[in-house]
């Protein structure tokens, strides 16, 4: 974005409390993923109406918030191990050394990877791998985790597999999670509130919230029956649009 | 030629060149890798650095030879020197090609994560510059022993460079070739050895396949 | 300020800068057989330009004795190269039995090629364009030998099924192909040629910006030796920059341009 004025993305409100899964859901190009970096910090945002990020960290403080993220590749460091790869990001974040190892092995277990700490990527499965990518994030214990479709590269099976296995580690570790997605089944499975975007210019236009309790079952009817539901919306907007 | 090798005092020649060689390289490696990580990380310091190379690029070798000549007379500096500001350029442009093609996914990754440059020089762009610095060392060799005989023929009096020259203004082709063919077969032996066994090591992570 | 402009201002600065450290330099080491300054080169650089040089010649004179061999030589040596890379990359017969000469070739030192090709072939035009060819030729035949491979069959075989005449395809097809690895032997085989032919003049053949080299050298004239280096410098970086360059843009300018 040089020069021209282009408005991406337009008063963005979100608001997620601790714990909690959101998802982002809307068609591809709808600026979803732009937001999630600007979060991220690895884009800039030229803010005309004052936007302000504000991500209030367990720690209390004022710090800068301690964020985890999960790509859509793994983007793992092929030349290091599966545990150089999670004691990577506890260096950059400067956790202590000695926590390292107990965190290492207390997060791939949780990822269902338990003894695969000296093996390279290359190794691994792209499930696999995409785990490790998991593990890694929730290895530094953010304030938030953002994941950007981290299961839409792979075949569909792994994808249900790992959606389930998402929800388990949700119960266990409890993070707070920002998830974007073009899928509305996944949303619903996974989330606690949705938020439905749409684009040009990408806003988000309508919140809902997801209260069917935990552990939820992929062919639960009700979730169904909310993702029809929440499809018809979709087309209601899109078509409004044109 | 095996009036050349059956006398002890010939292997001597050939270390003398050998030793210039390394010495040249050494000093090439480290600056070209150097030069190019820092082109390849900041534009600034490549706008300001690339028509150097550009003009360095254009010397032909027989001019430093010369200029060393008059500089510093008949030594090991001048085979040495010739080499480092030829080869030089050539390490730096690989380097820096490699920089500027290191994934930006990666390191994306590694910004989000909040790590430091010192960091992320070290476990991201480090490694994956190993390949770049592999195959810019294996060109820099190829060169600087062609070089390094122009610089011994002109301007020192030692080495098998020198032997060239010697024999040339004898016109005693069959000598010449001796040296020559000989020590090309002998940095080839090398490059093969050294390099190919070098790599299987170094890029172990590579060859294991995905099951 | 753009970064465009900041590019071209650092890179027009740091020439500065070049010439800036060069002429401190040589100020503080006084001392003109060792490092004579920029202002002494720019003017030895004039006077050769329009008096006439030892032994009566220009300085124009041997520039273009240089210019011509170098011209001669590497358009042989193109030639040649391109003629058997294709061979090579056409027919099987070629690529084997050359196969194993090539690389015998491009590992012979420059300088050993050229004090062979002198001796077996005289301190002449001769000699050097031997010189040349030895080296060149084998390199740009590996380049075009690769451009033979790479030729994208899918693009031949839809003018094929389009029923495209010989000439048309050799004309629209292979040479448009072709044309990269042409361009890119074109650059450095240029480069080598006229720093072989200059090695060459340096030792014994006559006349030429070489010769010229050796001739000050022998002399322990640094201002000359200085001032002649610049000379073959600077127009091999006009040659190289300014003509080749602007031929390349004018034959690529249908790709995208990629933005720096």
């Amino acid at each position: 974005m040089d020069g021209s004025e282009f408005v991406v993305l337009d008063s963005i409100s979100l608001n997620v409390d601790e714990g909690n899964f959101a998802s982002i859901v809307g068609p591809s190009g709808c600026g979803k993923s732009t937001l999630l970096n600007i979060i991220a910090g690895i884009e800039t945002h030229e803010s005309h109406e004052g936007g302000s990020i504000q991500v209030f960290p367990k720690s209390g403080a004022e710090s800068t918030p301690r964020i985890g993220y999960v790509f859509q590749n793994a983007r793992l460091l092929n030349w290091l191990t599966v545990e150089g790869n999670i004691q990577f990001v506890l260096e950059a974040q400067k956790i202590p050394r000695d926590t390292w190892d107990g965190q290492v092995a207390k997060y791939l277990e949780m990822v269902g990877l338990e003894g695969q700490e000296k093996n390279y990527p290359l190794n691994l499965s792209g499930g696999m791998q995409q785990r490790v990518a998991i593990a890694r994030a929730l290895a530094i214990e953010p304030d938030v985790l953002l994941m950007d479709e981290p299961f839409s590269h792979l075949d569909e099976i792994t994808a249900r597999k790992m959606r389930f296995d998402l929800m388990e580690i949700l119960m266990r570790a409890k993070p707070t999670i920002l998830f974007v997605t073009h899928d509305l089944g996944e949303a619903v499975f996974l989330s606690d509130q949705i938020y439905m975007m749409s684009t040009k210019p990408a806003r988000i236009f309508k919140e809902i919230s997801i209260d069917i309790p935990r552990p939820r079952q992929p062919e639960d009817p009700v979730i169904f029956d909310l993702e029809k539901d929440l499809v018809r919306e979709f087309f209601r907007v899109l078509e409004a649009q044109e | 030629m095996i009036e050349v090798y059956g006398d002890p005092a010939s292997y001597i020649v050939v270390a003398q060149t050998l030793l210039r060689i390394f010495e040249g390289l050494v000093i090439c490696m480290i600056i070209g890798m150097v030069l190019g990580l820092l082109m390849g990380l900041e534009r600034n310091v490549e706008a300001f650095f690339d028509s150097w190379i550009m003009v360095l690029l254009t010397f032909p070798a027989i001019c430093w030879a010369f200029l060393s000549v008059l500089w510093f007379g008949f030594s090991d500096i001048g085979p040495i020197l010739t080499v480092v500001l030829i080869v030089f350029p050539f390490v730096t442009m690989n380097i820096w090609e490699g920089t500027k093609a290191v994934e930006k996914e990666l390191v994306d990754m590694a910004t989000v994560y909040k790590a430091d440059r010192f960091l992320m020089i070290r476990k991201v762009y480090i490694p994956m510059l190993m390949p770049f610095v592999f195959s810019a060392l294996r060109i820099a060799l190829s060169l600087s022993w062609k070089i390094i005989l122009v610089g011994e023929a002109f301007a020192v009096g030692s080495g098998v460079g020198q032997k060239l020259i010697y024999w040339f203004e004898d016109t005693r082709v069959d000598m010449m070739l001796a040296w020559g063919v000989s020590f090309m077969i002998f940095m080839v032996v090398i490059d093969l050895v050294v390099f190919r066994s070098w790599e299987r090591r170094t890029f172990a992570w590579r060859h294991q396949i995905a099951n | 300020m753009s970064t465009r402009v900041r590019g071209i201002g650092l890179r027009i600065g740091s020439i500065f800068v070049m010439l800036g450290i060069w002429w401190v330099t040589a100020i503080w080491m006084n001392d003109v057989e060792i490092l004579p300054g920029p202002v002494l080169i720019g003017k030895t650089i004039a006077t050769n330009l329009v008096t006439l040089g030892p032994e009566g010649q220009t300085a124009y004179f041997h520039i273009g004795i240089t210019l011509g061999r170098t011209f001669i030589a590497f358009a042989a040596a193109m030639l040649a190269g391109i003629g058997i890379g294709l061979a090579m990359g056409l027919r099987k017969v070629f690529e084997h039995s050359l196969m194993a000469l090539i690389p015998l070739m491009l590992t012979m030192p420059t300088i050993l090629m050229v004090f062979l090709a002198v001796l077996w072939f005289g301190f002449n035009e001769v000699g050097s364009l031997v010189a040349v060819v030895g080296v060149v030729t084998p390199f740009v035949a590996v380049n075009m030998f690769e451009g033979a491979k790479a030729m994208d069959k899918s693009l031949l075989d839809m003018a094929k099924t389009f029923k495209a005449p010989r000439r048309m395809l050799i004309q629209k097809v292979y040479l448009p192909m072709l044309l990269p690895y042409i361009f890119s032997a074109f650059r450095f085989g240029f480069g080598i040629t006229w720093k072989i032919v200059a090695l060459a003049e340096t030792f014994g053949i006559k006349y030429g910006i070489g010769y010229m080299f050796f001739f000050w050298f022998e002399q322990f004239i640094m201002e000359q030796v200085l001032a002649w280096i610049i000379m073959f410098v600077v127009l091999m970086l006009i040659l190289e920059h300014g003509v080749f360059a602007r031929l390349e843009s004018k034959a690529f300018a249908w790709r995208p341009s990629h933005s720096l």
